[in-house]
């Protein structure tokens, strides 16, 4: 399963960053790593980014939806 | 192990500021330089490297403001300036700067220069927002475990800066007690492997720490992998052997398995210098940020800031050069009567360029300004981003270009610089190209002082409607063209925080100095040149020149053709110069509304101003800066041109 398929709301455990060195290193940059718990705070209109918070430290960022495609995610849907 | 940095006392001892994107490192220069460079609060704000000279406890430093980045393996180009510029070895201190309140994902870039073995101190920042997330940090353990010296910062503030820099200045004396992150035993034993081959060759070419080289080509960065292959193939096979079993072993791939080393020591790190306590409840900024990230409320802040930006610059602009009109007037009646001959020429020409200044440009600008800055301050330029992307990809650009396009509204210079944000070659052309069209303050002082004046606000909406159109499509067509994808966008998302009265005045005050230093002589040059230039003829030569464009194409007075190459230099000069070109004290009596709204619209999108097209050559090459000057002259004529045609 990966990040785009999650709803508003929605929290998950990322399991894998795949789609290039360029993308894992940018995730990782914004402390979005493996076994981090996350939430999705908001998805934006017009097919727009994800904005994603990390649950932990309460940082946030957004992620294009090409991207999400490429983010694996543990399900822990509430 | 201790490393002894003494150096004589009249050298001078070079600190730079590195540290993640948005961190505060600007902010701390400011505090210490008095305010230089610009701050802002999103990812990115500053680009390329500041320095200034500042004499602290009796020693000169040289303190350097670096762009920001996530990790030494830079990505984008404003990572890379800051990656160069660490690794070339002139840094005597580093002062790495953390945003406490994000402390955990900070760490992976502090880790990582520990491993370079430089003198460092740690300069924890917002530590305001650490303590409203309710994060206690032990300052004491985080230098115990790392070996560093820790102090808490509210540099917006000022608070903290004192003791940080006696702090650098002490370590850059008394050197620093080594502690370099120790990772797993297998790790340790593939670093130590890799050591005891280490061809000392190579410890002649690269002046970095042995240890860090061994880190950076287990992470396969490709830079060090290109040196070192060029010193010994050999010696780069074996360690790319040891990183080939290093990943197999702890099923990894090969790029990550070292990160994921490192940042099981950060977690190990952050667990044991933060405690969480119960965080406060929502405060003010949040309720408006889950306003904001709504669609509907991000829509209207969106459009109502835009309104704003132009809605006021216009009525506070209007106001004052309204106020000023009759006193300048007199002034000039004044002057003309008391001077004749060659002094009439030069006076008027100054006094002209003194006019403009005072009763055209800066009350337009100042306002204009005021609300960019707020615009950066306040974190708004992210979420724009945010609600932008989606409409941005069918035009083939993405949410990034944002911080570009908006700062164009100031001045295409800096916008043009912020593009070295963008991760994608293909992106950050296309948004340099796109950028030129986006009318600059001196062009939006153009539309508000002749469309807004004289063709009321119906026209001036769809002159910058129609200018947003022209550049979407501008990019929509490159990116066409080009064959590359872009994956998209991933972007810091800062709180939004309120800005502070005294960075948006310097912020400004920065702004309107340049005006002052460089515009302002330029349009009182120009003004004592035309004034010359009409004496000896030589704007006859130009206007006829250019009579083929200013009378076929757009139907406007020849005169004209002088100062729309005026315009070349500083877009301001060609407003400023309409008054003295047309030999008239009010420009409507002269053109109609027609040529008035065909004159604007050539203004704003005709060859970019000089300054321009030479950022765009440093940025992006010759190529880029002359197919920038094609198409802004091309699509210029065609729509003016039209226009005309047609009105
Ligand atoms: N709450 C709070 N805000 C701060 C503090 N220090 C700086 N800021 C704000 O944080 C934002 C970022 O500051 P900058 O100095 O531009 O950050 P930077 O590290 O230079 O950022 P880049 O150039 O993008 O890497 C600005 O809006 C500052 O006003 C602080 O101690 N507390
Ligand atoms: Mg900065």
């Amino acid at each position: 399963m990966t990040l785009l398929e999650l709803k508003e709301g929605d929290t998950a455990v990322i399991s894998r960053v795949s789609g290039g060195k360029g993308i894992s290193a940018r995730m990782a940059g914004l402390g979005l790593h493996a076994g981090k718990k996350i939430r999705v705070v908001r998805a934006a209109p017009f097919r727009g980014p994800l904005l994603i918070e990390d649950i932990s430290s309460g940082a946030r960022a957004m992620i294009g939806r090409g991207i999400a495609s490429h983010v694996e995610i543990l399900d822990e849907k509430r | 192990m201790w490393k002894s940095l003494t150096k004589s006392d009249n050298t001078e001892i070079v600190i730079a500021l590195a540290g993640q994107p948005n961190c505060g490192k600007s902010t701390i220069f400011n505090a210490v330089a008095g305010f230089k460079v610009n701050t802002g609060n999103f990812s990115g704000t500053t680009v390329s490297y500041a320095e200034t000279q500042v004499y602290i406890g009796g020693r000169t430093v040289r303190l350097i403001d670096l762009p920001g980045t996530y990790s030494i393996s830079a990505i984008d180009v404003a990572e890379r300036v800051a990656r160069d510029y660490l690794l070339s070895g002139q840094v005597d201190v580093i002062i790495n700067v953390v945003d406490a309140s994000l402390l955990s994902r900070s760490l992976e870039l502090t880790l990582q220069l520990m491993e370079m073995n430089v003198p460092m101190v740690i300069a924890l920042n917002m530590i305001d927002d650490a303590q409203k997330k309710g994060m206690e940090i032990d300052i004491k353990a985080l230098t115990s475990l790392t070996g560093l010296e820790a102090y808490p910062l509210i540099a917006v503030q000022g608070s903290g800066v004192h003791e940080l820099f006696d702090s650098a200045l002490r370590v850059s004396e008394n050197g620093f007690r080594r502690v370099p992150p120790v990772y797993d035993r297998d790790v340790e034993e593939c670093i130590a492997r890799i050591e005891a081959r280490y061809p000392s060759l190579l410890r002649e070419r690269l002046k970095v720490d042995t240890r860090f080289v061994i880190i950076r080509l287990l992470e396969m960065d490709e830079e060090f992998e290109r040196i070192v292959a060029e010193v010994d193939r050999e010696f780069l096979e074996y360690v790319i052997e040891n990183r080939r079993s290093l990943a197999e072993v702890h099923d990894w791939p090969e790029s990550g398995v070292f990160a994921s080393h490192r940042h099981a020591l950060v977690l190990d790190l952050f667990e044991q210098v933060v405690s969480v306590k119960s965080r406060s409840g929502m405060g003010l900024s949040e309720k408006i940020d889950r306003f904001i990230i709504n669609p509907v409320g991000g829509l209207a802040a969106t459009v109502g800031v835009f309104f704003l930006m132009f809605a006021v610059s216009f009525w506070f602009g209007n106001l004052i050069a309204g106020l000023v009109e009759a006193p300048l007037e007199s002034l000039g009646v004044f002057l003309m009567s008391h001077t004749s001959g060659y002094t009439a020429m030069l006076v008027s020409g100054v006094y002209d360029g003194f006019t403009a200044g005072v009763g055209i440009v800066l009350p337009y600008l100042v306002p204009l300004l005021v609300i960019l800055s707020l615009l950066e301050d306040t974190g708004l330029l992210p979420r724009i981003a945010f609600m932008a992307d989606g409409l941005l990809h069918r035009f083939g650009l993405h949410g990034k270009s944002v911080v570009p396009i908006i700062m164009g509204y100031g001045c295409n210079v800096p916008a043009i610089m912020a593009a070295r944000n963008l991760e994608y070659e293909r992106d950050r052309i296309i948004t340099m190209l796109m950028v030129p069209f986006i009318a600059c303050s001196a062009r939006t002082v153009i539309i508000l002082a002749l469309a807004g004046k004289y063709l009321g606000a119906g026209y001036t909406t769809l002159i910058y409607l129609g200018n947003i159109a022209i550049a979407l499509g501008v990019s929509s067509v490159l990116s066409r063209l080009s064959e590359d994808m872009s994956p998209g966008i991933i972007m810091d998302v800062p709180p939004l925080r309120k800005p502070y009265l005294h960075v948006v005045m310097r912020k400004v005050w920065i702004r309107i100095q340049e005006f002052l230093l460089f515009a302002w002589p330029v349009i009182a040059i120009s003004s004592i040149a035309l004034a010359v230039f009409s004496y000896v003829g030589i704007d006859e030569v130009i206007n006829r020149v250019l009579s083929p464009i200013t009378t076929f194409i757009l139907d406007l007075p020849s005169e004209l053709g002088i100062t729309l190459f005026l315009g070349i230099f500083r877009k301001e000069l060609t407003l400023i110069m309409l008054n003295s070109a047309l030999n008239t004290t009010d420009v409507s009596t002269v053109l109609s509304s027609a040529q008035l709204l065909v004159l604007v619209v050539f203004t704003v999108l005709y060859i970019p101003c000089v300054a321009t097209i030479s950022t765009l050559w440093k940025e992006g090459g010759w190529k880029v800066a002359l197919l920038s000057i094609a198409l802004n002259t091309t699509i210029a004529l065609a729509v003016a041109g039209s226009l005309a045609f047609l009105l």
